[in-house]
């Protein structure tokens, strides 16, 4: 090809390395993604996620979670009361996957770390972590229609309620 | 041979559990007296004054039972509530109880009656 000895066969092989590098780097999960673990089965998504996103348990600690249970009957100003078996079933799963959870992932424990031992925020808006994550979201992104309100998360990151929050997911809808 | 008849059971229970619209209607009806889908319609479009979020069904679920709505508050996208547009409608009798249940008390500060659910429910299925 010239004076240095480099071939096509040479061009070839790298366009192949970069290309399959490329594939690779594109289709593997991030260790720094942000994905929390979801209660299994559908019953979590169904009677949390009817009226808003099912928020990843790991958003909130325990303690939130418990107080959140507790006062159902008075949820933001709604009833919305469950049957003893859904109660006890989401309850159970919320205090296990929260963000103090005995599992937590790194990210939980930051989120986790961020509150005072002796506050149990019930808006996870309100929480440290998430006006830290979303300090760059103008005021008038959140005003969209098809967006609304910072709790609305499925909006923009649209396998929320598989517990997928990773920057590679967000699709923001104008 | 014992052990297989929970099995047998399950088989004839499962699909037994999925309903079709006009079925659930028809269980509905049998509560209360024949249904009327222009009575169904009104309660649909009526504004309540009790509602402490949402003053009407079509807050939320839009003038359009065909169209995707919006939850008023969490802004939560709602799938149509006609079953011509979303096919599984009107097809859990527990997931349509459980919403009646909820949403009356959100909008109208009250259960449903029965009358009131059978005229919802025809309304809903009359949308083509």
């Amino acid at each position: 090809m010239n004076g240095y000895g480099i071939t096509w066969k040479h061009l070839a092989s790298l366009v192949l390395a970069v290309g399959a590098a490329a594939l690779v780097i594109e289709r593997a999960p991030a260790g720094d993604e942000a994905v929390f673990p979801m209660p299994a089965g559908k019953t979590y998504v169904n009677e949390c996620g009817g009226c808003h996103t099912a928020f990843a348990p790991g958003l909130l600690p325990a303690r939130s979670w418990r107080k959140m249970m507790a006062e159902l009957a008075n949820h933001f100003g709604e009833d919305a009361s469950l049957d003893e078996p859904q109660h006890l079933a989401i309850l159970k799963d919320l205090e296990t996957l929260a963000a103090d959870g005995a599992q937590a992932n790194m990210r939980m424990r930051r989120i986790s770390a961020a509150i005072p031992a002796n506050a149990a925020p019930q808006r996870i808006i309100e929480t440290a972590y998430f006006k830290f994550m979303h300090d760059e979201v103008p005021r008038h992104i959140w005003q969209r229609k098809k967006i609304g309100t910072p709790g609305n998360c499925v909006a923009c990151h649209i396998r929320a309620n598989e517990g997928r929050y990773g920057e590679r997911e967000v699709r923001i809808p104008q | 041979m014992k052990r297989l008849i929970p099995l047998f059971a399950l088989c004839i229970a499962l699909p037994a559990a999925a309903q079709t619209p006009q079925l659930i209607l028809d269980s509905l009806v049998a509560k209360a007296g024949p249904a009327s889908v222009a009575r169904g319609e009104q309660l649909y479009r009526a504004k309540s004054k009790a509602g402490k979020t949402a003053d009407s069904c079509v807050a939320c679920h839009t003038d359009n039972p065909k169209a995707v709505g919006q939850h008023v508050k969490t802004f939560k996208g709602i799938d149509p509530l006609a079953p011509v547009a979303q096919k599984d409608r009107f097809t859990d009798p527990a997931k349509v109880e459980k919403w009646f249940k909820r949403n009356c008390q959100e909008v109208l500060d009250r259960p449903c009656t029965p009358q009131e659910k059978a005229d919802f429910t025809a309304y809903m299925i009359s949308v083509k």
